[in-house]
C-alpha cells in the first residue's frame, strides 16, 4: 500500500487526486504482486474473474444443467446467490465486532432489521398520507416516501451505526458473556417492537397518532421500491442485475473491512481482543475503540438490510429471528473468525447449504423413499452440531486467521478454569505455551505503540471514511 | 384489589417455576462462569418427558384416585429429574469439559450450538405444534376452604409450591451443609486452589450440572401439571426468563436467583394483565439489559462481584 502512505490533501480536489493516484497505482501494485507471489495472485485473479462471470455462467450453463441434472451437485439460483451476497456482507460486519474486536454480538439481526425497515419506511407507499419523492424514479404524485437506493444505502448504514452506538455506549463496559446476553436481548426487542407498533395511539404537542400503523405489524411492509438506476430495475425479478448490484456492495464492504483491519483502529481492536487491560495501559481509548467496532460492524448489517428489503420488496418482523443472528455467527466461526476471506467463504457456503443443498438432498431422499426425513427441516440441528464440533476441534475455522487461531487454542493464563493438580503435565505445558503467547502479545502491543506516532495522519481520516 | 392479589398469586406461581430453572443457570455460572445456554432446553426436554409419562405411560386423568395420583406424580418426578440430570451431565461432558482451557467465549458458543441441537431433537420427535394434556389436578379453589371466594388459589398453584419449595430448601441445605456442597463452594471461589486442596474439580462440576439438570426436570413436570402445555421453542423463551431472574438476583447467588425469579414472575404476570401480552418479552429483555447496565451484581449482590 505505497499510495496510502502519503497524507491526503484536504478538500474535494485532494480526495479526487487521492482516488486517482490510488487507481493509477493499482496496475503497478498488481505487477508487483504477480512477481512476488505469483501463484497466490493468479489464483486470486481467477477467483475474482470467476466471481464476476458467475451470474452469467449460472444462467447460461449451470441452471440448464440443474434442470437436466447433468451434474451431481445443484447450483444456486439467482435469488439464492443474492442472499449469499447479503449474508456475506453481514458476516464481514459481524467479523469486525466478533473477529477483530472480540465482542460477541448475539443480536446482530437487530441491525439487519433496522436497515431493512429503513428501506421499507423511506421507499414504499406505506406512509400513504405523505407524498415525498426525492431523486427517485417513482412516478410523480405517487403516495408515500420514496428515496432512491443510493441514498437508502448510506441511510441504512447511518441508522444501524447510530443504534449500534446507542446500544454499545452503556453496555460495552460489560464483560464478554454479559455483553453477549445484552445484545441478544436487543436482538429480541427490535423485531418485537416492529411487530407490535401496528396500532399506535400517541399524542405529544403537534404530533397526534390515532391507531397509526407505523410498522405494518405481522404483515410487514410491502411493496418496497426495487433499486433502480437509469430506468433499469435491480429487484428480485431482474435476476442477474441484482446479483451484480449485490457484488458491488460486497466489494465495497470488503474494501472498507480490509482497510479498517490494517488501520490504526484495526490494530487497536486486536490489541483489545487479546488483552484489554494491556491495551488500555498502552494508551488505547478502549471505550471509544470498542464503540467504533460496534457501530461500524452494525452498519454493515444495516446495508445488508437495505439490500434485503429493496431486493425482496417486502420485509416483515418474522425475517429477523434469533436463529438468523446465530446463522451469521456460524458463518464466521465456520469460515474462520477474524479472516475476511474466511467469513465470506463461510457465508457463501452456509447459505448454499441452507437454501440449495439441503432442500436438494431432501428431494433426493423423498425420491428414494417418501418416509425418509427431509434434512432441510432440521437444518438447525445440523448447524448446532457444527457449532459444537467446531468449538471442540477447530475453533479457528476452516480458513483461519493465524493470530486468532493461537488465541483460541490457548487462553491467557489465569483465565482458564481447570486445576494443575487434576490435569497434570498437560496443563503445565499449556500454561507454558500461553505464557509464550502472552509475551508475544506484549511485544506486539509495544511495537504498536511505537508505530502509533507515525500513523497519526492516517488515523485521522480512516475512522470516519468507511465508503 | 382482588384483581391485583390474583395477579400477584399467578406471578408468584410462575416465579417458583422460573426459580427452579434459574437455579440451574446460577449454579453453573457460579462454578465455571458459563452461561449454560442449553439449560432452558433441558427444561423443555423435561417437560416433554413429563408430558409423555403423564398422558401415555401412566395415563393419568382427573378421575384417578388422589393417593394413586400423588404416588404416580412422584414417580414421574423422579424419572424426569433423573433423565434431565443425565442429559445435563452428558452435555457438560461432550460440549463443555473439552473447552475448560479455551477462552471463555468458546464454551458459550458451544452451549448455543447445544441449545439448537436439543431444540431440533424435540422438533424432530414431537413436531412443531404445541402439545397439551388435560388438567389432571382437581379443580378446586383452595381458599374457599377458609371462606374466601373472590380470590382463587388453584390446586395447581398449591402443587407448584409443594414441589418447588422443598426442592429449594433441599438445595440450600446441600450447598451449605454437606461436604460436596463445600467442595462446590470452594471450586466456585477458585478452581485451581480447590484442586490443590484435594477437591476433584471435574467431579464437582459434573455434580453441579447434575443438580441443575434435576431441578430443570422438576420444573418440566411442574410446567406440564400447571400450564398443561409445552412446545419445542419453550426452552428458549423460558430459559431467557430464568436467566434474567438469575442475573436480577445476582448471578452465582442461590437466594438471589429465587428472589429474582419471584420478581420476574410478578413482572410477567402484571405485564400480561395490565399491559399487553405481546410486549411481555420485550419488557423482560428491557429489565435484563437495565439490570446488566445499571447493577450487574444484581439485587442481592454477586458472590464473585469483582469479575463483573
Amino acid at each position: 500500500m505505497s499510495a496510502a502512505a502519503k497524507p491526503i490533501k484536504p478538500g474535494l480536489v485532494g480526495w479526487f487526486g487521492y482516488l486517482l493516484e490510488s487507481a493509477m497505482a493499482v496496475p503497478g501494485a498488481y505487477r508487483d504482486a504477480l512477481v512476488r507471489r505469483p501463484r497466490r495472485t493468479i489464483a486470486l485473479t481467477a477467483l475474482i474473474v470467476f466471481g464476476l462471470l458467475y451470474p452469467i455462467l449460472n444462467r447460461q450453463i449451470f441452471q440448464p444443467w440443474n434442470r437436466a441434472s447433468t451434474f451431481p451437485l445443484p447450483f444456486p439460483e439467482d435469488a439464492v446467490v443474492t442472499f449469499m451476497i447479503i449474508f456475506a456482507i453481514m458476516a464481514i460486519g459481524l467479523n469486525i465486532v466478533a473477529g477483530f474486536a472480540g465482542l460477541l454480538d448475539l443480536g446482530y439481526v437487530a441491525f439487519y432489521a433496522l436497515g431493512a425497515y429503513t428501506a421499507a419506511f423511506f421507499a414504499s407507499p406505506h406512509f400513504g398520507s405523505v407524498t415525498f419523492i426525492l431523486f427517485s424514479e417513482a412516478p410523480p404524485g405517487f403516495p408515500g416516501i420514496h428515496l432512491p437506493f443510493w441514498i437508502l444505502v448510506p441511510l441504512g448504514f447511518l441508522v444501524a451505526a447510530t443504534f449500534g452506538v446507542l446500544l454499545g455506549a452503556p453496555t460495552l463496559r460489560l464483560r464478554g458473556d454479559y455483553l453477549a446476553i445484552v445484545t441478544l436481548g436487543f436482538g429480541e426487542i427490535v423485531p418485537v417492537v416492529f411487530k407490535n407498533l401496528s396500532a399506535v395511539n400517541f399524542e405529544f404537542g403537534p404530533i397526534r397518532l390515532v391507531n397509526a400503523n407505523l410498522t405494518g405489524g405481522n404483515l410487514g411492509i410491502n411493496p418496497i421500491d426495487a433499486p433502480r438506476f437509469f430506468g433499469i430495475s435491480f429487484g428480485s425479478n431482474s435476476g442477474i442485475a441484482a446479483v451484480y448490484l449485490g457484488l458491488i456492495l460486497l466489494l465495497g464492504a470488503i474494501v472498507v473491512a480490509r482497510n479498517l483491519e490494517r488501520s490504526r483502529m484495526g490494530r487497536a481492536w486486536m490489541a483489545i481482543r487479546e488483552d484489554e487491560v494491556a491495551a488500555e495501559m498502552m494508551g488505547i481509548n478502549t471505550v471509544r475503540t470498542k464503540l467504533l467496532a460496534f457501530g461500524l460492524g452494525a452498519s454493515f448489517a444495516g446495508v445488508a438490510g437495505v439490500m434485503q428489503a429493496s431486493y425482496q420488496g417486502i420485509t416483515t418482523s418474522d425475517f429477523f429471528q434469533f436463529s438468523t443472528s446465530i446463522l451469521v455467527l456460524i458463518m464466521i466461526i465456520l469460515g474462520g473468525i477474524g479472516n475476511i476471506w474466511g467469513v465470506i467463504v463461510g457465508a457463501l457456503g452456509l447459505v448454499f447449504l441452507d437454501s440449495t443443498f439441503l432442500p436438494y438432498l431432501g428431494l433426493r431422499f423423498t425420491a428414494i423413499n417418501p418416509d425418509l426425513p427431509n434434512p432441510s427441516q432440521f437444518n438447525f440441528l445440523i448447524f448446532g452440531i457444527l457449532l459444537v464440533v467446531m468449538m471442540r476441534f477447530r475453533p479457528e475455522g476452516f480458513i483461519p486467521n493465524r493470530q486468532r487461531a493461537a488465541e483460541l487454542r490457548h487462553a491467557p493464563p489465569g483465565q482458564a478454569i481447570g486445576s494443575a493438580a487434576v490435569l497434570g503435565e498437560e496443563a503445565l505445558a499449556d500454561e507454558a505455551k500461553a505464557d509464550e503467547i502472552a509475551a508475544e502479545q506484549v511485544a506486539e502491543v509495544e511495537a504498536e505503540a511505537a508505530a502509533a506516532a507515525d500513523a497519526e495522519a492516517e488515523s485521522a481520516t480512516e475512522g470516519d471514511q468507511p465508503r | 384489589m382482588e384483581q391485583i392479589v390474583q395477579t400477584i398469586i399467578i406471578g408468584l406461581a410462575n416465579g417458583l417455576i422460573f426459580a427452579l430453572v434459574a437455579l440451574g443457570y446460577t449454579l453453573v455460572y457460579g462454578i465455571i462462569e458459563l452461561i449454560n445456554f442449553a439449560h432452558g432446553d433441558v427444561f423443555m426436554l423435561g417437560s416433554f418427558m413429563a408430558l409423555v409419562l403423564i398422558s401415555s405411560v401412566f395415563a393419568l386423568n382427573a378421575n384417578t384416585p388422589l393417593l394413586m395420583m400423588v404416588a404416580q406424580i412422584l414417580i414421574v418426578l423422579a424419572i424426569t429429574m433423573f433423565a434431565t440430570a443425565a442429559i445435563n451431565v452428558s452435555i457438560e461432558r461432550v460440549a463443555y469439559r473439552p473447552l475448560r482451557n479455551a477462552p471463555k467465549l468458546a464454551p458459550l458458543i458451544s452451549a448455543i450450538g447445544m441449545s439448537f441441537v436439543l431444540q431440533n431433537i424435540a422438533l424432530l420427535i414431537f413436531g412443531p405444534a404445541n402439545d397439551s394434556v388435560d388438567s389432571i389436578l382437581p379443580r378446586v379453589n383452595v381458599l374457599s376452604l377458609v371462606g374466601i371466594e373472590s380470590i382463587t388459589i388453584s390446586a395447581e398453584q398449591v402443587f407448584v409450591a409443594v414441589v418447588t419449595i422443598p426442592l429449594l430448601l433441599a438445595l440450600t441445605w446441600f450447598v451449605s451443609k454437606t461436604r460436596q456442597g463445600k467442595a462446590m463452594r470452594a471450586t466456585a471461589q477458585d478452581p485451581d486452589t480447590a484442586g490443590l486442596m484435594g477437591v476433584d474439580v471435574n467431579r464437582t462440576i459434573a455434580i453441579t450440572f447434575l443438580i441443575g439438570g434435576a431441578l430443570a426436570g422438576a420444573a418440566g413436570v411442574v410446567q406440564i401439571l400447571y400450564n398443561n402445555t409445552t412446545v419445542w421453542t419453550l426452552g428458549f423463551r423460558f430459559g431467557l426468563n430464568a436467566f434474567t431472574s438469575a442475573v436480577l438476583g445476582g448471578i452465582g447467588n442461590l437466594q438471589g436467583a429465587v428472589l429474582g425469579a419471584m420478581v420476574l414472575g410478578l413482572i410477567n404476570a402484571f405485564s400480561d394483565r395490565y399491559l399487553a401480552a405481546n410486549w411481555t418479552n420485550a419488557i423482560v429483555f428491557a429489565v435484563l439489559i437495565g439490570v446488566l447496565v445499571f447493577k450487574p451484581t444484581g439485587l442481592l449482590g454477586q458472590q464473585l462481584a469483582d469479575r463483573a
